[in-house]
């Protein structure tokens, strides 16, 4: 009898709170049709007015001009910035230095014994074949400039990530300050670093350096933490029993349990950073991702790709060394390790004595003009097929005109400003509560103050048609994926391979078939994004407990239905980690396209670092594309918590 | 309840554990005689232990009893100094914990004491013999003398030739020999064991526990151990503590809990304990008092359990001759004592 009671009562808490959901989505979205129709009919209201741009741009360009000219005598530079300046130079000098001095032929046995420790024998040949590769291609020089940079980046995120990460889990206030921090910090676009010490510093490697340790540094310090707080307490204990001071503790104990976990964010931070100083390129700093920007900017489509190759190849061989060098175990092969790494160290030193520094020119083969040859064909041939309408071309054009110029026009112009600022606050509203309501609403102001209304729907029309496009492939392949074990294992290592590439060096292939334009940003933005979009789908599904898929069949549920009514809505919320992520992933791209035509915001950053008096609109822009991230990152993250099923009581 | 002999290397007088942020209040509502749920309810705060009083002698084995939730494992780290008290004192080898700075606290840990743990805490990073050597290390002594030592004590527990393994490689029960083998290292004077045995199938269990007792025979350290056994309990303890709620409930030794139970809750343990097994027949003799003694009288030893002099009792009327290690009769063990002891245990 009570427990009947019982069950109905649950019943109906749980289809009211259903209603009132539903409800309130309702409520939502009646406010925002309202608002727009209001506006609309009511006033003349557009773009947002050019007359409240407040004007940031030149006063930034005239701190730019007083920052120039202080350089050598202002106490700011003499005293703090240029100290600063000249030792990171030094630094990364010195390890350029030291890595040339070694001849070449050492660093394919090198790179082949280190892959066959940590990985063995397959992925040891493969490093040594792919390591002359780069040599082959002519790139040893860039390659040496790019593996500096990393070097001594990765190195002072350690120096900087390993303590903080243990301040963190030490102290409860240092936490509460670095997690938020360390939060805001990923969620915004890498490029978006560059900006600022490009205003400080000029253009160079020191910028380069340090906006890579900032974009870099969050996975080591939050691992660090993490790695520390789970070590288990009784072992904590049971060296406290022993007399052990809190430092040997620390020493003998907590931090050797925590190693896994402070590996895996060092090699986070490796990647991270290697997608950084790619990027860095554009204030500067050099290397491959040099190669690849001024290839890219005069359509040497062969010459980018390279250039790509040769970054791939590194990103893959770091990625591979670091992942495994927490696990490795040589077996059977140690002793021949251990000579061949004897064998490797003498013919180095000896080598480096003599002097065989140069990669061989002799050995040199290029294969640009077979790419740039497959480009014109493409270019030629793929464009329109036979004239038919079909091709890169026709579809490119498909795309811009029927979706992303018309959404464009909708956000920016045809829906009155006001109603937009109104439907963010709405949704912030929904989502939320009030303080996400207002912190939208002042975010959406700002860009508007800021003069960046119009670019800022641009990039936002990009990144919704991207999104859409990743959701529309990755989301069902997802499916696939967590109901086929095959299918998901021949899928891993492709997706592995696209979450490694370093996301500027995507655009190389791109433009190769689409030429310039907002597709190409667009295309690169999805395949950048797929793997996440693929993963949290899988991830979600994956995650709904076997009894519900029993509980379902039981009832006899078709697949479709145990689908749609049973495995989605338990897994909406990772779905709505998996939008969260692919926004940020994709955003972040589209700002990165801005440098291949793809308008918006990234074309004006893009500016911002390449001329020094468009610095300040550059700077407005990055402002514009922080918000825009934060904006999208915090409603996202809202919604997700929004589907969450309600907690156990 | 306790005298404080002049022997005792661990007193513990007057400890409350209070968690949460009211341990004022939560300690007058326990005095007043609340229950735990009612304090939590009341205050949200919990009280773990509240007022434990009792001493062990050097050499002893003391064993603390309880289900869990019953509050030992606070208890035993109220009395290692792991977990601080909220009041009351601790006193080990004459050395006042509760006052102790961190200093005298860490060379007390290092050179008086041990503990050995519910889930080993083994370090899984360190080998087999790294582990044992912990102690050591901490200590500073080099690297050579710690290591030797180490294998000295593997091959005491019966580990010899596992040093080069990794705790996750060997059974749970190596591994306890293992947790053992680290506390013996630092040779302490008083070892805490904090359900060592609960995580083992039982027949490694009794092995351990046979092992335990072999050893204590020969090292003669202070054992406080906590069990939510209670034949565990009657067979390691020279004296046993029953817990409850925080409190303690009776303290006594084996034969008093189980001959004289200070309230049902005592009593609901000993109804299921093995007494027979148990019991021995020196703690049921009766005082020689000049008996003529007739040599037709079967003769067992003072260690005999009932179990085995109950043949000789069965069916006779004459009583059972019991004998020290040297054969000299030092007590008579009658059938009515031992079949009152066994009847007013069943149900």
């Amino acid at each position: 009898m009570t427990v009947v009671e019982e069950a109905r009562r649950t019943a109906n808490g749980l289809r009211t709170a259903s209603d009132s959901r539903l409800a309130r989505f309702i409520l939502a979205i009646g406010t925002i049709v309202v608002l727009i129709l209001v506006f609309r009919l009511s006033t003349n209201f557009g773009v947002f007015p050019e007359s409240w741009d407040v004007g940031l741009a030149d006063p930034i360009d005239r701190a730019r001009r007083w920052l120039i000219s202080n350089q050598t005598s202002h106490w700011l530079y003499t005293v703090f910035l240029n100290p600063i300046t000249d030792a990171i130079d030094w630094g990364i000098r010195r390890l350029e230095s030291i890595l040339k001095w070694f001849p070449w032929y050492s660093y394919p046995p090198i790179t082949g014994v280190g892959l066959w420790w940590t990985r063995g024998r397959v992925a040891g040949v493969l490093g040594l074949a792919s390591v002359s590769l780069i040599g082959i291609i002519d790139l040893w020089e860039e390659s040496f400039a790019t593996l500096a940079l990393m070097g001594v980046s990765v190195l002072i995120s350690m120096i900087i990530g390993i303590p903080l990460g243990i301040a963190a889990w030490r102290s409860d206030a240092v936490a509460k300050v670095v997690r938020p921090t360390l939060d805001a910090m990923q969620t915004m676009p890498g490029f978006v670093y560059l900006i600022p010490f490009v205003l400080l510093f000029g253009v160079g490697r020191v910028p380069a350096l340090i906006s890579t340790v900032i974009f870099a540094l969050a996975p080591v310090v939050r691992l660090t933490e993490v790695g520390l707080r789970t070590v288990p307490q009784v072992t904590v204990e049971a060296s406290e029993m022993f007399g052990a001071t809190e430092r040997q503790t620390l020493r003998l104990v907590r931090l050797p349990q925590a190693r896994p976990a402070i590996f895996a964010g060092m090699n986070q931070t490796t990647m991270l950073a290697m997608s950084m100083v790619v990027i860095a390129a554009f204030i500067g700093a050099g290397g491959l991702g040099q190669v690849v920007l001024r290839a890219m900017q005069s359509i040497e489509v062969g010459k980018a790709s390279e250039a790509g190759i040769a970054i791939v190849i590194m990103a893959i061989i770091l990625d591979r060394f670091s992942t495994g060098i927490a696990t490795a175990d040589p077996g059977h092969d140690a002793l021949a390790l251990r000579w061949l790494a004897v064998a490797v160290t003498v013919v180095a030193v000896v080598g480096g004595l003599l002097g065989h520094n140069e990669f061989p020119e002799s050995l040199n083969w290029q294969f640009a003009p077979y790419v740039d040859d497959a480009t014109d064909w493409a270019r030629y041939n793929l464009y329109d097929i036979g004239g038919s309408g079909i091709g890169t071309g026709p579809f490119s054009d498909f795309v811009t005109l029927r979706f992303v110029t018309p959404l464009r026009e909708l956000l920016s112009s045809d829906i009155p400003w006001p109603a937009m600022i109104g439907i963010g606050v709405v949704l912030g509203l929904w989502a939320r509560g009030i303080r996400l309501a207002v912190g939208i609403g002042a975010a959406l102001f700002a860009i508007g103050f800021l003069g960046m209304w119009a670019l800022s729907m641009d990039t936002l029309a990009q990144t919704i048609v991207a999104v859409a496009i990743t959701l529309i492939i990755g989301v069902p392949v997802g499916i696939m994926t967590s109901h086929n074990d095959l299918l998901r294992t021949a899928l891993k290592p492709v997706l592995d391979f696209f979450q490694t590439i370093p996301s500027f060096v995507l655009l190389v292939p791109v433009i190769t078939l689409f030429h310039v334009g907002r597709i190409p940003g667009i295309i690169a933005s999805v395949i950048y994004a797929l793997p996440a979009a693929v993963h949290y789908t899988d991830l979600g599904l994956r995650r709904v407990p076997a009894e519900v898929h029993e509980a379902a069949e039981s009832f006899g549920a078709t697949r479709g239905q145990r689908l749609r009514r049973v495995e989605m809505p338990l897994a909406a919320p990772e779905l709505m980690v998996a939008v969260n992520q692919v926004i940020m992933l994709i955003l972040a791209m589209v700002v990165i396209a801005g440098l291949v035509g793809g308008g918006g915001l990234g074309l004006e950053a893009v500016r911002g670092l390449r001329r020094s008096d468009a610095v300040g609109r550059g700077f407005e822009a990055g402002i514009a594309i922080v918000l825009l991230a934060s904006i999208l990152d915090r409603l996202t993250r809202a919604i997700a918590d929004r589907l969450r099923p309600p907690a156990a009581v | 309840m306790d005298t404080a002999s002049e022997t005792a290397q661990v007193r513990v007088e007057g400890v409350w554990k209070v968690f949460g942020r009211k341990p004022g209040e939560a300690r007058e509502m326990a005095e007043a005689g609340a229950t735990r749920e009612e304090i939590q309810t009341a205050t949200g705060s919990v009280v773990a232990v509240r007022d434990v009083t009792f001493h062990v002698d050097a050499g002893e084995t003391f064993v603390v009893m309880g289900l869990s939730g019953s509050g030992k494992s606070t208890l035993i780290r109220c009395v290692s100094h792991l977990v601080a008290p909220t009041e009351g004192r601790v006193e080990l080898c004459g050395t006042e914990l509760t006052r102790a700075d961190h200093a005298t606290l860490r060379n007390l840990r290092r050179q008086k004491m041990a503990m050995v743990f519910q889930h080993f805490g083994l370090f899984p990073h360190r080998k087999v013999v790294d582990n044992v050597a912990y102690g050591l290390e901490v200590q500073g002594v080099d690297r050579q003398d710690r290591q030797d030592r180490a294998r000295e004590l593997l091959d005491t527990v019966g580990l010899e030739g596992w040093g080069d393994h990794y705790p996750q490689q060997l059974s749970g029960g190596m591994q306890q020999r293992v947790g053992l083998a680290r506390a013996l290292a630092v040779d302490p004077e008083v070892l805490f064991f904090d359900e060592p045995f609960s995580a083992l199938d039982p027949l490694i269990r009794r092995d351990m526990q046979d092992e335990l007792i072999d050893l204590q025979m020969k090292l003669q350290r202070t054992l406080v151990f906590i069990t939510h056994d209670f034949a565990e309990a009657l067979k390691l303890a020279d004296r046993i503590a029953i817990m409850n709620d925080g409190a303690f409930v009776q303290v006594g030794t084996p034969v008093e809990i189980l001959t004289s139970p200070a309230d049902d809750y005592v009593r609901a343990f000993t109804q299921d304990a093995p007494v027979a097994k148990v019991l021995q027949a020196c703690s049921l003799m009766r005082p020689l008092d000049g008996t003529d003694i007739d040599p037709g009288w079967p003769q067992v030893s003072s260690t005999t359990p009932l179990e085995t002099a109950l043949p000789h009792l069965l069916g006779s009327t004459s009583p059972v001759v019991v004998c020290d290690e040297d054969s000299t009769p030092v007590g008579l063990l009658h059938g009515d004592d031992v079949a009152g002891v066994i009847s007013e245990n069943r149900p």
